[in-house]
């Protein structure tokens, strides 16, 4: 049997390097302009923010209701989903770091990436 | 306590595990980040494997985890409970041996934030994305905190009762 | 150093100039029943745009199903007598009639009352009984379809109804970019509700990138690039219901009066010719995969992309290396002449 003032050392080493880890990744630029939008792991969309000018919406459909994706110069958010927890749409703009937004229901993950925009779409057959 | 009465206490926990987690359910998520929560029907979980063993914790988890995502609809939800739940009890029954009973809030802690471990990764797999690797240190540290909470009520439960 | 402010002149009016030819003149209309994207570019762009949302419209009300004064909707009311058209419906009709028979019935214009029967025209969506399908399906057939090169008439028995919902777009598209051609633009896309028709390359020259949807889930299934190519798809996916478990989608088999079930999910035709693309995406999707081989073997001028239910790909020699999946390691099956 330990004692308690072992495991509240123990613990409260975790929680400080959580915390420390938690504030290094907020802080820590990274990421890129390019917005990438994985469904299922596969690049659904792609759109570079640095080169929006207005304001663009997609709708991905998905199991759990589908998410709404809107893009404005800058900056990217999920404006609206299916989901129950719409913890996606409270997650807000991401606009720069490595933390993603993710819809855990729909298997959605919109990260900021480095370089080119992959898709580099122009018109979508269907 | 054995037989019929046991079945009985069983279901008891489990009824009441299912009817915390579904009115959690019903309240907004505290913070946007997904995999936070808090996580009260745990106070069940670890109140059991204390009170009745390792086996009967683990049992009432499941039917709470598996019934649960039934009646709120998410079966979608499943694998990640059902995975989180594994790693929360995986390290909470060795745990469970070295902690005396004031200690309680300790092993909770620790089972919790391996419960979001396991959810981290089979997010990671389901969406098969590591970037999700980002969260874990707020899943830690929210997995600390929500762990000491229904630890402590946890041991209350069990000192309380026991003084009955 | 007089000489540096024409110089800087220039290079300013060549600046200019270089924004107007890569500046794209986007125009959205709604017209056949569905959203078009025009996106020209260069200096002519702005004007080409305004003449092609005029042309649609004008497209628009000589080829309506639902118009009772359009071509279309005269031929379907005229209970069996000759009606006279313009040049421009008589031509669509002629290719249509054409590519349905080389197509061997599989893309058929006088489908129209089947799919009313289905409720696919008005969304009250039901399953037809056997009797009234069998019925209804007498009625389909274009053969009958008397066209009268004199006159520019056009004859359907009456009963019978068409509906160029199958080629119009494609028709539109053509259209669009001849006249884009016309204006003097040298590169543009379009969207005609989801058929998407391209005039050259990009401005920087770099081919078109057009996804093709995956038919079974909401995100892509790969990308092609193309230049100065049609791209359209066909799929079950884009209008269905669903009753007792099972869906019904609205490309029907001219055949049987039912969706068909070819086990294509989607197909996608690749050419010059929207038309031809627009009437062969649907006609492949009835067909299937292997009637879908041998019609591109005997027929050529086009090139072609099927997603199988089963998530395999097929696609043919021509755009094959044009084409990457979206998945990696996905297995990709190429059809050779």
């Amino acid at each position: 049997m330990r004692r308690t003032r072992f495991w509240v050392l123990l613990l409260g080493g975790t929680a400080l390097l959580a915390v420390l880890g938690t504030f290094w990744l907020s802080r820590s630029a990274g990421g890129g302009t390019v917005a990438n939008v994985y469904q299922d792991g596969v690049l659904v969309w792609s759109i570079d923010l640095s080169e929006v000018r207005e304001a663009e919406e997609l709708t991905i459909e998905g199991p759990a209701g589908g998410n709404t994706v809107q893009a404005e110069p800058g900056r990217i958010r999920v404006s609206g989903a299916g989901c129950p927890d719409q913890i996606c749409v409270g997650q807000g703009w991401l606009s720069g770091g490595v933390t993603p937004i993710v819809c855990l229901p729909n298997r959605l993950v919109i990260r900021l990436e480095e370089g080119e925009n992959e898709l580099d779409l122009d018109g979508v057959s269907g | 306590m054995k037989g019929a009465k046991k079945i009985t206490v069983m279901g008891l926990l489990t009824a009441i595990a299912l009817t915390i987690f579904m009115a959690e359910a019903q309240i907004p998520p505290p913070v946007p980040i997904p995999g936070v929560k808090l996580g009260l029907a745990n106070i069940v979980t670890v109140y059991a494997a204390f009170a009745l063993g390792p086996g009967e914790a683990c049992l009432i988890l499941l039917a709470r985890v598996l019934l649960g995502s039934l009646f709120s609809g998410q079966l979608m939800t499943l694998m990640y409970s059902l995975t989180g739940g594994l790693f929360c009890l995986a390290a909470m029954l060795p745990l469970r041996r070295v902690v005396t009973e004031r200690q309680i809030w300790v092993c909770s802690a620790v089972g919790a934030v391996f419960h979001n471990l396991g959810q981290l990764a089979a997010g990671i797999l389901i969406a098969r994305t590591p970037a999700l690797a980002a969260f874990l240190p707020v899943l830690v540290l929210s997995g600390l905190l929500t762990g000491l909470f229904t630890g402590l009520t946890a041991q209350f439960l069990l000192l309380f009762l026991k003084e009955k | 150093m007089l000489w540096r402010i024409p110089v800087l002149a220039a290079a300013l009016l060549c600046l200019l100039a270089g924004c107007g030819q890569t500046e794209p003149a986007p125009v959205t209309v709604f017209a056949m029943d569905t959203m078009m994207e025009l996106m020209p570019y260069g200096p002519h762009g702005e004007e080409a745009g305004a003449q092609a949302v005029t042309r649609l419209q004008e497209l628009e009300k000589l080829l309506s199903v639902t118009a009772e004064d359009s071509d279309i909707g005269r031929i379907n009311h005229s209970q069996g007598t000759p009606v006279a058209v313009d040049g421009e419906t008589f031509a669509l009709l002629k290719a249509a009639l054409e590519l349905g028979e080389r197509t061997g019935g599989a893309l058929d214009i006088t489908i129209y009352p089947v799919i009313r029967a289905w409720g696919f025209t008005t969304d009250s969506f039901q399953v037809p009984e056997e009797k009234e399908l069998e019925k209804l399906l007498d009625k389909v057939d274009y053969q009958a379809v008397q066209l009268d090169g004199e006159g520019q008439t056009v004859t359907l028995p009456a009963g019978m109804e068409l509906d160029l919902g199958s080629v119009a777009k494609g028709y539109a598209g053509d259209q669009v970019i001849a006249l884009f051609r016309e204006a003097g633009v040298t590169s543009a896309i379009i969207s005609l509700g989801g058929n998407v028709q391209t005039l050259g390359a990009r401005p920087d020259g770099t081919p078109w990138r057009v996804a093709v949807r995956d038919p079974s889930g909401a995100g892509l299934a790969g990308v092609l690039e193309v230049t100065d190519r049609a791209v359209v798809t066909s799929g079950g996916y884009e209008r269905y219901f669903e009753a007792d478990g099972e869906r019904y989608w609205h490309i029907l088999d001219p055949k049987t009066g039912c969706p068909a079930r070819s086990g294509v999910a989607s197909a996608t035709v690749v050419g010059e010719s929207g038309l031809v693309c627009d009437g062969l995406s649907t006609a492949l999707f009835i067909l299937g995969a292997e009637k879908a081989e041998a019609l591109w073997r005997a027929m050529g001028g086009f090139d072609y992309l099927l997603i199988g239910e089963d998530g395999s790909v097929t696609i043919t020699s021509g755009i094959a290396d044009q084409f990457q999946a979206a998945e990696d390691g996905l297995a990709v099956t190429v059809v050779t002449q």
